[in-house]
């Protein structure tokens, strides 16, 4: 589903280059929920920036879904990321001024979807999200796990092969981020490969795979934390 | 794809400063189509054709200084040299029209007719004097010499024949054919047959109530108030000027001399109108920037406060495009909002400045010209900001600040 291979990103300012990954290779397949954990500072976002086309990589080979994306123009790397990627966002990242239903349907507008096919579309992703009763509210009126739940259904609805997390509970009371964790667990368990940043290590436990960048590079790849620990246990 | 909708809800909680960047451009468009009907109306009233050939036109005065000065034989004298200057096509002796100056009276189509006059100026002239204005003759015949009289200014005596202008001839004889006719003078019983019919002059005063309505007499007065009026041939009028000058001096240098062309006078003569249509333009344009200024303000503060907004729809899939469009297409329902009520301000507005200015009345079409070019302006000023929006980056959505 991803491939990355010697991924290399760094910023130059006038006197100062940042390398901020360096040398990264990484693979995540189809249908894998993979967590990433890092301390602040270390490319865990820079990591999801490139993975999700949101920054391009100073070098090396990013491969999503078996195409190159290297050299993708702005406009199809818009495309691509508008298909395949859905994104969900630490605060939520809602507009503000648009009620729920109009939320949702952002990105199936950028899609070309007709009226009737974004309707259907909005419908049921809020109705998975339980919060079809809600659609016209707007995003103030609901509390912080509701909201991560619309941001949820706004990257479900179109219906992505990859969902890329940036610490989906970051905001959120643990009960909240509970809820909003076994809803993604069931969202893979559909077959949506998910790729989650995280600082939570009991949140990234419960991945497949655990992935911890440090300085840049992928320090420690552990296979199916799960299998682990039931082996050590 | 348009968002029409989701632009109007965005635009319906921001509402107090899109409806005051609308009323803005509302009221702009109001003051400016009403201003731009005055502009019109007076550029078309400076333009408007005269009937004379302005362009060629050289006038000369001069005061005599002895008490005793023999006028008509000066006359006489200055009219024989001017008529032989090179570059000279035509000269007389009378009062230039254009230039503010000159003599009305009320003129009837019977005799002691007391009610129903109809203004007009009228001036005195020679046989040469439709061709020294280069004026055209559309029907009858000009003057003959013989027919020229040498009046005093205090004179009651009237002429017997006199040339009118189409305008005056259409105004007094509407069912046509006034050559022939007579015209009577301030309410008296001597008839002056119309021998001739000139197709325009606009007198002394073209913004009066009687521009356009001319009478010409016979007569040379014998009077200080009078000008030579020299026609140059094409081209040659700056040089006739001066050698005007030079050759009336070198005649009689005992003479305070004034050389003008005619197009000076008129430009004095609507030096009120060019300063109302360059204060109207300066209102205009003013209050366009103005404008501009709001909507490149507003557009521009509205993209920094939706920075993060921008990247995360930029993640979802919005083209560069597309995040352009999303605010050229705000921007331009602000305007069309803005515009419609404008319009309808406008036409209310006139008919306020109708009542009590006696503007003339605003067409729709102007206003819609207007609301046209109002809305271009508004495109225009959002274009760069909206561009500029384009360019953040969608990483932006992924950034804690």
């Amino acid at each position: 589903m991803l491939k990355m291979h010697n991924i290399r990103k760094s910023y130059r300012t006038d006197t100062i280059e940042t390398h901020a990954l360096r040398d990264f290779s990484l693979e995540v397949n189809e249908g894998e929920f993979v967590s990433v954990t890092g301390p602040s500072g270390s490319g865990k976002t820079t990591f999801l920036n490139i993975a999700g086309l949101l920054e391009t990589p100073t070098g090396g080979q990013y491969l999503l879904d078996g195409q190159e994306v290297g050299n993708l123009s702005d406009r199809e790397r818009s495309h691509l990321r508008n298909e395949k990627i859905g994104f969900i966002f630490q605060g939520f990242n809602l507009i503000p001024d648009l009620s729920l239903f109009d939320n949702i349907d952002v990105p199936l507008r950028y899609r070309g979807f007709n009226a009737k096919e974004r309707r259907r579309r909005i419908e049921k992703s809020l109705e998975q999200v339980g919060l079809s009763a809600r659609a016209k509210h707007l995003p103030a009126q609901l509390s912080g796990g509701q909201q991560q739940r619309v941001a949820i259904a706004r990257a479900l609805a179109g219906e992505p092969r990859f969902l890329l997390a940036d610490e989906p509970t970051g905001n959120l009371d643990s009960l909240m981020a509970r809820q909003v964790m076994e809803l993604l667990e069931f969202i893979n368990q559909w077959g949506t490969t998910i790729v989650m940043v995280t600082h939570d290590p009991d949140l990234a436990r419960r991945a497949h795979r655990n992935i911890q960048i440090v300085d840049g590079q992928v320090s420690d790849l552990r296979q199916n934390i799960a299998a682990d620990e039931a082996a050590i246990a | 794809m348009l968002e029409l909708r989701p632009i109007l809800s965005a635009l319906w909680r921001h509402k107090i400063s899109a409806l005051l960047i609308a009323l803005q451009l509302g009221l702009t468009l109001a003051i400016v189509s009403n201003a731009s009907v005055v502009i019109q109306e007076r550029e078309e009233r400076i333009a408007r054709p005269t009937g004379i050939a302005e362009a060629d036109i050289v006038t000369a005065h001069f005061m005599p200084i002895p008490k005793d000065y023999d006028l008509l034989e000066a006359f006489r004298l200055d009219m024989d040299m001017i008529r032989q200057l090179p570059g000279v096509a035509a000269a007389t002796i009378s009062r230039a029209p254009l230039a503010g100056s000159g003599s009305s009276g009320g003129f009837h189509t019977k005799p002691h007719q007391e009610v129903g006059s109809t203004g007009a100026a009228f001036f005195s002239g020679d046989e040469h004097f439709i061709d020294a204005l280069g004026m055209k003759l559309v029907a009858g015949r000009n003057f003959t010499p013989s027919e020229i009289r040498i009046m005093e200014s205090s004179s009651s005596e009237r002429p017997t024949i006199t040339i009118i202008t189409q305008q005056l001839a259409d105004t007094l004889f509407p069912e046509g054919n006034a050559l022939g006719k007579s015209l009577y003078f301030g309410g008296d019983d001597n008839p002056m047959e119309i021998v001739g019919i000139v197709e325009r002059n606009l007198g002394p005063w073209p913004n009066s109530s009687v521009a356009g309505n001319t009478v010409f007499f016979p007569a040379i007065m014998e009077t200080q108030w009078y000008d030579y009026i020299v026609r140059a041939e094409p081209g040659q009028r700056d040089a006739v000027l001066k050698l005007l000058e030079e050759k009336m001096a070198e005649r009689d240098a005992e003479r305070v001399i004034e050389v003008k062309t005619l197009t000076e006078q008129k430009t004095r003569y609507y030096a009120g109108d060019n300063t109302m249509i360059k204060v109207l333009t300066g209102v205009v344009s003013l209050l366009t920037f103005i404008v501009a200024l709001g909507i490149v303000g507003l557009t521009v503060f509205w993209i920094t406060q939706r920075q993060k907004q921008i990247g995360v729809r930029r993640a979802l899939g919005a083209t560069r495009t597309a995040i352009s469009r999303y605010f050229l297409l705000e921007n331009l329902m602000i305007a069309a909002t803005g515009v419609a009520l404008g319009t309808a301000a406008a036409q209310i507005f006139n008919q306020f400045l109708a009542s009590e200015f006696g503007q003339p009345a605003l067409p729709l079409s102007t206003t819609l010209v207007c609301a046209f070019i109002l809305l271009a302006v508004s495109l225009t000023s959002a274009l760069v900001p909206a561009l500029r929006a384009a360019n953040i980056s969608p990483a932006m959505a992924t950034r804690s600040v």
